[in-house]
């Protein structure tokens, strides 16, 4: 392999890496706030990139303001199905297996839903970039994916200062690690379980116009990418948010270099094989065992 | 009485269509109870159960059409190799909980790549055609209703097993480590060696049902054992209630058949199936089991000489 294909490879794996971390952060976010594996998470990817799209059609937007209607609409439907339906069967004292088992329903609903709506043909994304790639060295960088790279850390930035420097994003906090308590000190713990599920529907958004732009929309682009992602988040340690971050990146890196490396119909399966001897090995995941070594 | 109820259906409905569908629920009935023996009973979350139902599937595919096997013996090799499968993820039977069920997951993944690239071994993307009907000594089963009386003895026979197994030694322990594993562990049980065994038999009934699917398709394609497949049995069991087997076999047919009956819907079929999935979970763990033996202890408690059974399985609690 040469250079600059391998520095291509980096980048396309890197993009897609940026991507699982999105989706994995939605998860993240939800398990640690409600204990939910949330399996609808990969249709609010496809929503953000359907709602991407719808709006482009009717102005010509940028990229970056798509990207925004993208997240902000991932962010309401998350907010209308936690307030809507899984809030219910929370007050309902239902079982968590029960909820995790009902979040499939919800994507089935949603994924029929959404090609009931925007039908069962894969929708072309505008183009949004340059065509003329970066050249870094001899190799060719597509725009597109430094763009994707930037938005991705970016968001990953801008929600680590959120959780740590404000006072709802402490509120989550404290509410996840002891929801008893917090309640006890005044967090209104439907308030924060809903702006939980907001901004993971966001990111779910956002990465869903990310990942649109990338490949095209339909209305089950969400499903197995968000498989993936949550292997991602189990990967890098399920629960932390730097775990669901690292997770995804490592994800993109590996899929994208077992293509070429090993073969491309057994891609997915060295991230999986990867995934369960380090669940073997250490069940923490790869940031339990950095922090182990500490 | 409800035996006698699946006796008589292909007498009274004899259209083949009706006979293969049920055939169809029959099959899954049988892999939902071996998942209910390991969510209910011993509370390990796999979502890798459609992995051994390919396995089984095609084991025993293979051995009929390449080798020309009598069915009898690819029925027991397709519950063996899903069974010697199962042993290399032995290991990770010591996860818990959502790592299991991730573990699993990646599990099926990979069979599913298999299934789909090794030409060679199992067709590929094309599957393969032309499955035989199954033989059983010098009887030849054909069409769908005799097919259908096979699958039906078999999960009969597997639904007694799955009963008599759990107030044994075996089915005793494997409750202990549901309930509270470090208790179990300091009454003397050995963890890692109950639950890989339950592990392994779930997966061996499993294979069996994979044979059945088989001969039953005649047909075998990779896209039959997506993980997709595995979430499916997972919903039959979780929809029929978790801890009761007669509540497996219910949520087998319900989620077999429910997409069948919301044909009238025609586009909406599967947006009402996920509603109705959500309502489904609403009703807690007991699912449609707990409701039903709600229903009964209703009606019975009106009776003065009505005796209360408890449901099977709860007694858990």
């Amino acid at each position: 392999m040469s250079g600059s294909q391998f520095v291509e490879l980096l980048v396309g794996g890197l993009a897609i890496g940026c991507i699982y971390s999105l989706i994995a952060l939605g998860f993240t976010m939800i398990i640690r706030a409600s204990g939910v594996l949330h399996f609808a998470q990969g249709e609010l990817v496809m929503l953000g990139a359907m709602f991407g799209v719808t709006a482009h059609r009717l102005l010509p937007l940028p990229f970056a303001p798509l990207l925004l209607v993208g997240m902000v609409f991932g962010g309401l439907a998350a907010v209308a199905i936690e307030l809507g339906v899984y809030r219910t069967l929370r007050v309902r004292r239902i079982p968590l297996i029960n909820i995790t088992i009902a979040t499939i329903g919800m994507s089935i609903l949603l994924q029929n839903t959404g090609q009931l709506v925007w039908g069962s043909e894969p929708i072309a994304y505008p183009k949004l970039f340059a065509t003329t790639g970066y050249s870094l060295g001899p190799a060719h960088v597509a725009p597109q994916l430094v763009w994707i790279i930037g938005m991705g850390v970016l968001f990953m930035l801008l929600l680590q200062l959120f959780l740590a420097f404000t006072r709802t994003g402490r509120a989550m906090q404290a509410a996840a690690q002891r929801p008893e308590t917090a309640q006890l000190m005044g967090i209104n713990l439907t308030r924060i379980t809903a702006y939980t599920y907001g901004i993971a529907g966001a990111l779910g958004g956002g990465a869903g116009v990310l990942l649109g732009s990338l490949f095209y929309a339909s209305f089950n682009m969400g499903f197995l990418p968000a498989i993936k992602a949550f292997v991602a988040a189990t990967l890098g340690g399920l629960g932390s948010i730097g775990g669901a971050m690292f997770g995804g990146i490592i994800f993109g890196l590996i899929e994208t270099f077992a293509a070429i490396w090993v073969s491309t119909s057994y891609k997915d399966a060295v991230g999986m094989v990867m995934l369960i001897l380090i669940l073997l090995v250490w069940p923490e995941g790869l940031v339990g065992l950095m922090r182990k070594g500490r | 009485m409800v035996l006698v109820l699946f006796i008589l259906v292909p007498i009274v409905y004899p259209q083949e269509y009706v006979v293969h569908v049920l055939g169809l629920a029959i099959i899954f009935a049988i892999a939902s109870l071996a998942l209910q023996l390991l969510l209910g009973f011993a509370g390990l979350l796999s979502i890798g159960q459609a992995a051994f139902l390919g396995i089984g599937a095609y084991t025993s595919a293979i051995l009929t059409t390449t080798y020309k096997l009598p069915f009898e013996l690819a029925f027991l090799a397709a519950g063996l190799s899903a069974g010697i499968a199962s042993l290399t993820l032995v290991p990770i039977t010591r996860l818990r909980g959502v790592y299991l069920a991730v573990a699993t997951l990646g599990f099926t993944i990979i069979i599913h790549l298999v299934l789909l690239n090794e030409e060679w071994l199992t067709g590929g993307p094309f599957g393969i055609l032309n499955i035989p009907w199954p033989s059983l000594g010098p009887w030849r089963l054909r069409g769908e209703t005799s097919i259908y009386y096979l699958c039906l003895a078999i999960l009969v026979a597997t639904f007694i097993a799955l009963r008599r197994l759990i107030p044994s030694r075996f089915g005793r322990a494997l409750q202990a480590i549901m309930l509270d594993e470090d208790a179990a562990r300091a009454s003397g049980i050995d963890l890692t060696y109950y639950k890989s065994q339950a592990f392994v038999v779930a997966a061996v009934i499993t294979g069996f049902a994979g044979s059945l699917f088989a001969h039953h398709s005649q047909y075998l394609n990779p896209n039959d054992f997506t993980f997709w497949k595995s979430i499916e049995i997972l919903l039959m069991v979780a929809v029929g209630g978790i801890g009761s087997f007669a509540g497996a076999v219910t949520g087998a047919f319900v989620v077999t058949l429910l997409p069948e009956f919301l044909r009238a819907a025609d586009e909406y079929r599967m947006v009402i199936f996920g509603a109705m999935l959500i309502v489904f979970m609403g009703l807690g763990h007991r699912g449609l089991a707990g409701l039903f033996s709600a229903v009964a202890v209703r009606v019975l408690q009106r009776r003065p000489l009505a005796e209360q059974a408890p449901a099977p399985g709860l007694s858990r609690q």
